[in-house]
Parts: structure tokens; C-alpha cells; sequence
């Protein structure tokens, strides 16, 4: 086959480069100069990066977990001299579809239409899939009202988590009168373990440009601030070269399209603080101030940025605007349950067989996203629980994964639909421990406003670190109840009044694990170090010396190549499990 | 930690950046930003600097640095190693990545994030948003995913000899911490 006529296409995301991407261009380009290699961004299958996807006249072939040492492989195939490459390939022409490639094909994508899709650093990629038509449309045929009308009548909800409405939250700042509005994109994306907001903010930022733009004209609002995360260093560089682009194609500066409408977005990158995905936080952060919340009303529609009338909108929530002009609000509101309309993006991560971006249309349940979709367990063990929502979410049992993925359903379970943060854990989690996990991040992170929020979130991590240590006492279970009923109660914004979800929820759904470490001094995940032991067994062992290599305390002693000469001196051994990642035939005992 | 790792502030530099960046209090974050970036952390005489020649006060600029996690006051070591603790890498073993490089690099004290000899600082980080990748670590700007501690270790070797930075030989720990 002439190499000319191929096409490879090589995911180039943070995840993509994280497994190596850039090494496999290199070789791609070395070893075809004559086919046209690109990077494009994420596609959201990180479980399966490097992802190439390679257009021949044969037809379309993909490629999962691709080294430079395939490449040659590949390749050889190609030209009709070597052996398909199969423990690599994920689609081929004429072939049935693998259940690793439904993974694509069981989402509908409206938010990550174009991730994956594009160069993000080419605008005419952008505008050769109806880039930059939605706002063309809006400004030269519709008025602010009927924008606000049409969004209104998609359901859209904010997908930062708090699930207000969007066109309605627009006409709080329409209706004001003045001068100068703000619209600021809130990527603030900081709950450990979600990333939509990254994967479209540096895989297809010209998308949230016009949503940004579609946005302002719908509110009036001249300036836009993008905020967003340091930690983001690609999407900071890819959406920056974005707004260059797009002012050079005179999509964005004074009077577009020939019209009175004008917006610039300048960006500002956040500086690592969790309480800045608040609105008012956030604001205080752009004027250079800690970014300390502060009462409402008056809400930021009304008195925000600078005192100005603001609207604060999701990096996601931006990224379905521009199709739902293109196609209609009714068209995304076909999409969903009555309760949710559209689809949610979900970060899918933990002990999961294929992890990455899912978007499924609300009413999806929790169980199709994880076995359909995801494949199920990766571990081999059972699925215990997912973790919703991050910090401010909880964690859902087994036993209620039928429930719709919808705001008011989730709600009831005690957890939160949040960001889109979805975590599966097998049963090697502690759900203590987790617990513990997610109050050392909101201690850390309270501003510190509110005493209960300050102080209450280390009183509470006080009392799960006393259970994880296997000296907790069952009274401690009333007063983490109590506890966190108080926090939830009595802080100001909604770090503290979610930071105790996770204790709450776990408490509900797992109470016997917390029974298990206060009287029996029982971890049943394994997982905590006061109360588990490493025991190295007998039959197992072949000698190879790895476990002893590993061990920083040198605990571990024995013959080398003795089957079962090895012990763990318990005296020095300090349980951090480095020995078990290391054991070829697994046997390390840890209970 | 040495005083060797110490910054030397050029002042040039500094007016340069309240050139380009502003004066007003919504400069303070910016300008925090572009100093830790040259620096690896904020060094006194900067902070100094930029009291004298903006409107920003010695409290806004103190203020700011001390909330946000990405500022830091001490010295860094030449290179940076990031490990990420969002919550699947929590799940996933982040604890035993922070285990293996502190015995590479002798870190005992809780207090210390720097090799003795300034060659790497650990930092725990909240979250990369590689979570498909978990466990993992970013020394520089090269992310390392699914790792566990040996493998750790090995990527840590592997840029050293890069890099030509000594790694301490390790002492091993006496008793369990």
C-alpha cells in the first residue's frame, strides 16, 4: 500500500502523552515519513491510551495501548506485508465491533462532540464541524431573549454541580441594568478525580469560546475572564492559542459579524485552591484577594465581579451551548428525564475495567455506565461502592446502582451529582479510610470563614483517624452524626455544607465496616496500617528476592532462590504493602 | 534545608513583570505566579520588591501566598516531583509512591520535602486529572502513570542518571513509622 494514503491519527491528550504518546508520533514519523501524522486531542478512552486510529483506503483501523515497539508492526500490516497486529486492535473494517470499542459507542456525545475529533490547535478544524455557526446565528438572527429562551428550553442545568437551570440564571443578569457585565467559564476543576473540564477545555477549546460567546451576547456581557486550574498546564496553552486564533478570524474583539456586539475573554489561572470552584470565592480570586466566599444575597448575577452584574457558568455547561443553537433546545431536551434533561459528562476512574470520559444521556443508571460501559471491575474483586461527587459527594452501595443518573434521584441517595467525579472501588477499600481521605482534603482546604467548617472538619478527621487506628469507641459514631449535621448546618457556602457527604454516606451504607475497626480492631479493606499484618505464605514463595529489595526497613530476610525461605520481621515491618506490588506469585498475604 | 538552594532576585526581573502584569491588588495573583515560576517559590526579596513598587500591601501579598496551595515560601530543589493524591489514586496506592521516594531520597522528617543535597522536592499534589492513570507522578513535566513503588523508584534512577543528580544512598529506617 502507498504510505501516502494513510492517515494516523494519534491521541495527544494529558493521558495520551502520559503513556507515551509523543514517543509514538516520533516513530510513526520516522518510520512513514510519507503519511500524514497528526496529534489530536483526547478522545477520553485514557484506559486504552496511546490511541491511534489509522485511515487507509482499506477502511478505518484503531489501535489501544500502542508502544513505539508496535509501530513497526502496525505498519507492516498496513503495506500487506505482516501479521495484523491483534493484541492491539480495536476496530477494524468488516470486523465485529470488540465490547473494549462499545465503549465509544454506547455514549452520546454532546458535550465531548469534538474531543478526539480535532487538532484543538486548528481552528478550521473547528469550524469544519459547524465551528462558529451557532454564534454567527445567534448574532445575526436571534435577540438576547430568544437566546436566553432557547437554552431555557433545553433544561440545561449547570454541570459544576449545583444544577440551577441556565437560562433562568441568565435572566438575573439580563434584567440588570448596567454598563458593564461579566461572564466568567468556571474551570476551576477541583475535585480530585474529575476531568471533563481539562479534557474539553485543552481538547476542544474553541467550543467553549462560542459557548462563551453565546453566553455573553444572551446576558449582555462585554468581558469574559476563562478561569482556569495552574494544574492545567495544556489546557492553559491550548485554550490561550485559541482565543488568538479566533480573534485573528475575528470571532472574538469588537463589533463581530458587522454587529454593535463585542467580547474579549482574558484568562486567569486559579492558584490551587478547592473553595475557588465557589462563585463568589472565585471572584475574589480574579480581583487578587484569598478566595474566601462571602454571603449571599446579592447574588453575582446582581453585584458580582467587581461589583458588576456576573454570570459564572461550567466549563461543561459551556460546551453543549453552541449545538443546542445548531440543533435546537428541544432537541437536547429529548435527551434525558423530566427531572434532567441532556446528557452528563462522568469521569469514570478506581478499579475499573475501562476508565475515561462517559457522556450518557440523565436517566442512564449508575450500573449501566459502570458494567456496560466500563466493563466492570478491573481488580478481579467485586465492586463495593462508587464515590459521586468528589469531596462534596458520597458513596453509593452495590446495592442501589440501579439508580438513575439524575439530580433529584442521586440527591436521595445522599450523594451529589457534583462535577461528574464517578470513583468505583472494589472491595479492597476501606470505606473509613476514604472517609478520612476526602476530610483530609476539605480541612485543608477550608478557607477557614466559618468556625464550624475550620474546626469541625479536624474534628471530625480526629475521630475517623482514632477509628482507622483501631481506637475508636462506638460513642464516636453519635458524635460523628452529630458532627456533621453541625457543619452541614452552619457554614456559609457549600464546602462546608457538603465537606461531611462522604462521612455521612459512608456511615449510612457501610456502618459495619466502621463497627468492624472499633470492636473487633478489624480493617475489612485491608487498607488500614494499624490493623493489618503482611504475611508472607510459605507456599507461595519462590525465593526471588524482589520482596526484600522493595522493603524500605528492611524487614524482609531469606534465602535467595529458596522457595519459601522468606519472612517478614514483624517487629521492623511498618505495613506499606511496597513488597505485595512487587511479588510475581502474589504471595503476600495482607489481612 | 541548605540555604544554597536560596534564590538570587534579579530586581530588573521583578519590574519587568509589574510592567507587564499591573500594579492593582488583581495583579497579586499573576505576579505571585510569575515569580514562582522563576523561582520555584516565592523569595523574600521579591515579595519585598513587590510591596515597594505596587499598590498591593505586605498583607494582600502574604495574605494570597499563604491561601493558595500552589505558593510556596521555601526554597525548591532543582527538580520537582509531583505525586498526585486525587481520590483514584488515593484508591489505587499513592501512598506507597510518596513511601518508596522518600527512602530513595533518605526523607524522614515529615517536616522535610527536599533531598539533604537539593536535588528533589516532593510534592503532594490534589489532583493531575490523569485519573485513568492512577497511580501517578510528575517529575518536571514528564507524567509517569500506573505505577506502583518500585516502578517509582526505578523512573526516579532513571532521570537522575538524566540528569546527573547523586541520589542519597538510602539509609534504611531503624523503626516503624
Amino acid at each position: 500500500m502507498n504510505m501516502k494514503a494513510l492517515e494516523i491519527i494519534v491521541g495527544e491528550g494529558t493521558c495520551g502523552i502520559a503513556a507515551g504518546a509523543p514517543e509514538v508520533i516520533a516513530t510513526f514519523k520516522a518510520e512513514a515519513p510519507e503519511a500524514l501524522v497528526r496529534g489530536v486531542s483526547c478522545l477520553g478512552m485514557c484506559h486504552q491510551e496511546v490511541l491511534v486510529e489509522i485511515n487507509s483506503p482499506k477502511g478505518t483501523y484503531k489501535y489501544a495501548k500502542v508502544t513505539k515497539k508496535e509501530v513497526p508492526r502496525i505498519l507492516e500490516f498496513l503495506k500487506g506485508s505482516g501479521e495484523q497486529v491483534t493484541e492491539n486492535l480495536l476496530l477494524a473494517p468488516n470486523e465485529p465491533e470488540s465490547s473494549d470499542h462499545q465503549y465509544l459507542t454506547l455514549q452520546t456525545r454532546i458535550a465531548l462532540r469534538n474531543v478526539g475529533q480535532l487538532d484543538p490547535t486548528r481552528i478550521e478544524d473547528y469550524e469544519a464541524r459547524d465551528g462558529y455557526k451557532a454564534i454567527a446565528k445567534v448574532v445575526s438572527q436571534m435577540t438576547p431573549e430568544q437566546v436566553r429562551q432557547e437554552v431555557t428550553n433545553s433544561g440545561v442545568r449547570g454541570r459544576g454541580g449545583a444544577g440551577f437551570p441556565t437560562g433562568v440564571k441568565w435572566g438575573f443578569a439580563a434584567n440588570q441594568k448596567s454598563e458593564v457585565k461579566y461572564l466568567i467559564c468556571n474551570g476551576d476543576e477541583g475535585d480530585p478525580g474529575a476531568f471533563m473540564d481539562r479534557s474539553l477545555l485543552e481538547g476542544d477549546p474553541h467550543n467553549i469560546i462560542e459557548g462563551m460567546l453565546i453566553a455573553a451576547y444572551g446576558i449582555g456581557a462585554t468581558t469574559g475572564y476563562a478561569y482556569i486550574r495552574a494544574e492545567y498546564p495544556l489546557a492553559v496553552k491550548n485554550f490561550g492559542l485559541a482565543i488568538k486564533a479566533a480573534k485573528a478570524k475575528g470571532y472574538l474583539g469588537k463589533n463581530l459579524f458587522g454587529t454593535n456586539f463585542s467580547f474579549e475573554i482574558k484568562v486567569k489561572e486559579g492558584a490551587g485552591a478547592f473553595v475557588c470552584g465557589e462563585e463568589t470565592a472565585l471572584m475574589a480570586s480574579i480581583e487578587g484577594e484569598r478566595g474566601m466566599p462571602r454571603r449571599k444575597p446579592p447574588f453575582p448575577a446582581v453585584a458580582g465581579l467587581w461589583g458588576k452584574p456576573t454570570i459564572i457558568n461550567n466549563v461543561e455547561t459551556l460546551s453543549n451551548l453552541a449545538w443546542i443553537i445548531n440543533k435546537g433546545g428541544a432537541a437536547y431536551a429529548a435527551y434525558g428525564t423530566a427531572d434532567s434533561k441532556g446528557t452528563k459528562v462522568f469521569a469514570l476512574a478506581g478499579t475499573i475495567k475501562r476508565g475515561g470520559l462517559v457522556e450518557v444521556p440523565m436517566g442512564t443508571t449508575i450500573r449501566d455506565v459502570i458494567y456496560k460501559i466500563g466493563g466492570g471491575s478491573s481488580s478481579g474483586r467485586p465492586i463495593k461502592a462508587v464515590q459521586l461527587g468528589g469531596p462534596s459527594g458520597g458513596c453509593i452501595p452495590e446495592s442501589l446502582f440501579d439508580t438513575p443518573i439524575e439530580y433529584a434521584a442521586i440527591n436521595a441517595t445522599g450523594a451529589i451529582m457534583g462535577s461528574g467525579g464517578m470513583i468505583v472501588m472494589d472491595s479492597k477499600t476501606c470505606m473509613v479510610d476514604l472517609a478520612r481521605f476526602f476530610l483530609d482534603f476539605t480541612k485543608v482546604e477550608s478557607c477557614g470563614k466559618c468556625t464550624f467548617c475550620r474546626i469541625g472538619t479536624i474534628r471530625i478527621r480526629e475521630i475517623l483517624e482514632r477509628i482507622c487506628d483501631g481506637k475508636g469507641k462506638m460513642e464516636d459514631l453519635d458524635r460523628l452524626e452529630v458532627l456533621s449535621r453541625q457543619v452541614i448546618e452552619s457554614s456559609l457556602c457549600m464546602l462546608g455544607g457538603t465537606a461531611p457527604n462522604p462521612v455521612v454516606t459512608t456511615l449510612k451504607y457501610f456502618r459495619d465496616e466502621y463497627e468492624a475497626h472499633i470492636k473487633e480492631h478489624r480493617c475489612p479493606g485491608a487498607t488500614c496500617k494499624s490493623l493489618i499484618t503482611h504475611k508472607i505464605l510459605k507456599d507461595g514463595c519462590t525465593g526471588c528476592t524482589l520482596c526484600e529489595k522493595s522493603c524500605p526497613t528492611d524487614a524482609i530476610t531469606g534465602e535467595p532462590k529458596v522457595a519459601g525461605s522468606y519472612e517478614i520481621n514483624m517487629d521492623k515491618c511498618i505495613n506499606c504493602s511496597m513488597c505485595v506490588e512487587v511479588c510475581k506469585p502474589a504471595c503476600i498475604l495482607v489481612e | 534545608m541548605s540555604s544554597a538552594l536560596e534564590a538570587v532576585v534579579d530586581p530588573q526581573l521583578v519590574d519587568q513583570w509589574i510592567g507587564q502584569i499591573g500594579k492593582d491588588p488583581s495583579a497579586t495573583v499573576p505576579l505571585l505566579q510569575a515569580i514562582q515560576s522563576q523561582y520555584g517559590y516565592l523569595p523574600r526579596k521579591a515579595m519585598d520588591l513587590i510591596v515597594q513598587n505596587t499598590e498591593i500591601t505586605g498583607r494582600q501579598l502574604y495574605g494570597v501566598a499563604t491561601f493558595y496551595a500552589q505558593f510556596r515560601l521555601k526554597p525548591v530543589g532543582r527538580h520537582l516531583i509531583k505525586i498526585c493524591h486525587g481520590t483514584a489514586c488515593h484508591v489505587t496506592g499513592a501512598d506507597r509512591i510518596n513511601t518508596a521516594l522518600n527512602h530513595s531520597l533518605n526523607i524522614h522528617d515529615p517536616e522535610q520535602d527536599t533531598a539533604e543535597n537539593g536535588s528533589y522536592t516532593l510534592m503532594n499534589v490534589a489532583c493531575v486529572g490523569c485519573c485513568s492513570q492512577a497511580p501517578l507522578m510528575v517529575i518536571g513535566s514528564e507524567v509517569f502513570g500506573n505505577i506502583n513503588g518500585a516502578q517509582a523508584q526505578k523512573a526516579l534512577r532513571k532521570h537522575a542518571r538524566a540528569a546527573e543528580e547523586v541520589l542519597p544512598k538510602p539509609e534504611k529506617q531503624t523503626q516503624a513509622s
